[in-house]
């Protein structure tokens, strides 16, 4: 019995050493260089926006003159308070407070789904009350690129957090192994926040000022 | 469970941190606000890029832990976010004056 223990312990040990041979844990360094690619990718779609915003003889309107930004800065707001939520997700799980673990898991979900409908309106006034759709102008397309594929990623982003919710209501707790994903969705989480901070500034603050 | 646990942010840290952040975002509206009425121009840019950035360094170092990981990883993402930023502005530089060229 105690050389089966033993023999268990060292199976877990060598699975550890598997994902720390890189000098930390493989799969966050993996969650790392993919968040990386992922800049990469709206670092050029914010550029293409860039590119063809104040550029002149395109066709009306212009998305920086319909913008609402009172509603967009609650919006942002609500996105910015997301990451403190799922921060306390986490400070939780290390704190095996299995219950507070779910509950801040869930309001983060909650939140990312506030600003997810926000977007969904913001699109639907812009389309059917401005006039502006997907092949206005350039720009126009850049902006619901840029700014759709953003929501796809928060839409992911809240899947994969009720998932996390889900599979710690119905088994009660959260495993090391799930605990871990608690994390990687967090990072991923932070990321698709810091992502609208620079839309926000960018795309909705200086293109209107 | 995080590699670098033991050194990360108390709760009422976390509490302290977004506070700040929201604080930041008022600042940034209020700005938005402060240039349409005073058109700052140049000077409003500059201070909305650098909240903004501020915003972004704080959420990736204290609530993203990269503060509190190993230093080859905040290299590895301090040196490539550099590298983009500028792949980007040069880019943009290019086109931007192909665009005025035309």
């Amino acid at each position: 019995m105690t050389d089966l223990a033993h023999e268990g312990d060292v199976t877990a040990e060598d699975h550890h050493d598997e994902h720390e041979s890189l000098g930390m844990d493989a799969r966050k360094l993996g969650m790392w260089v993919f968040l990386s690619s992922e800049f990469l990718f709206f670092g050029a779609l914010m550029t293409n926006y860039l590119l063809y915003s104040n550029r002149p003889g395109l066709a009306d309107p212009y998305p920086g003159t319909i913008y609402d930004i009172p509603f967009t800065s609650v919006s942002s707001f609500v996105l910015l308070m997301s990451s403190l939520t799922m921060v306390l997700a986490h400070a939780a799980l290390e704190r095996d407070d299995q219950h507070q673990t779910r509950t801040w898991l869930f309001a983060t979900a909650a939140l990312g789904s506030i600003f997810l409908g926000g977007q969904v309106f913001e699109f639907y006034e812009f389309i059917t009350h401005d006039g502006m759709t997907l092949t206005t102008s350039p720009v126009a397309s850049a902006f619901y690129v840029l700014t759709g594929f953003h929501g796809l990623h928060v839409a992911i982003g809240i899947l994969m957090l009720l998932s996390l919710w889900g599979i710690g209501h119905s088994q009660g707790a959260l495993s090391d192994k799930r605990g871990f994903n608690v994390e990687l969705v967090g990072l991923y989480w932070h990321f698709v926040d810091i992502i609208w901070i620079v839309i926000f500034t960018v795309v909705y603050l200086l293109s209107t000022s | 469970m995080s590699d670098g646990a033991h050194h990360t942010p108390s709760t009422s840290q976390y509490w302290k941190i977004a506070l700040g952040l929201a604080v930041i975002t008022a600042l940034e509206v209020s700005l938005y606000y402060i240039d349409n009425a005073l058109e700052l121009g140049v000077l409003n840019a500059a201070m909305l890029i650098g909240l903004s950035l501020l915003k972004f360094v704080v959420v990736v170092g204290w609530f993203m832990h990269l503060r509190f990981e190993k230093p080859s990883l905040s290299r590895f993402f301090t040196g490539g976010f550099i590298l983009a930023i500028s792949l980007y502005a040069v880019v943009l530089g290019f086109m931007a004056a192909a665009v005025l060229r035309s």
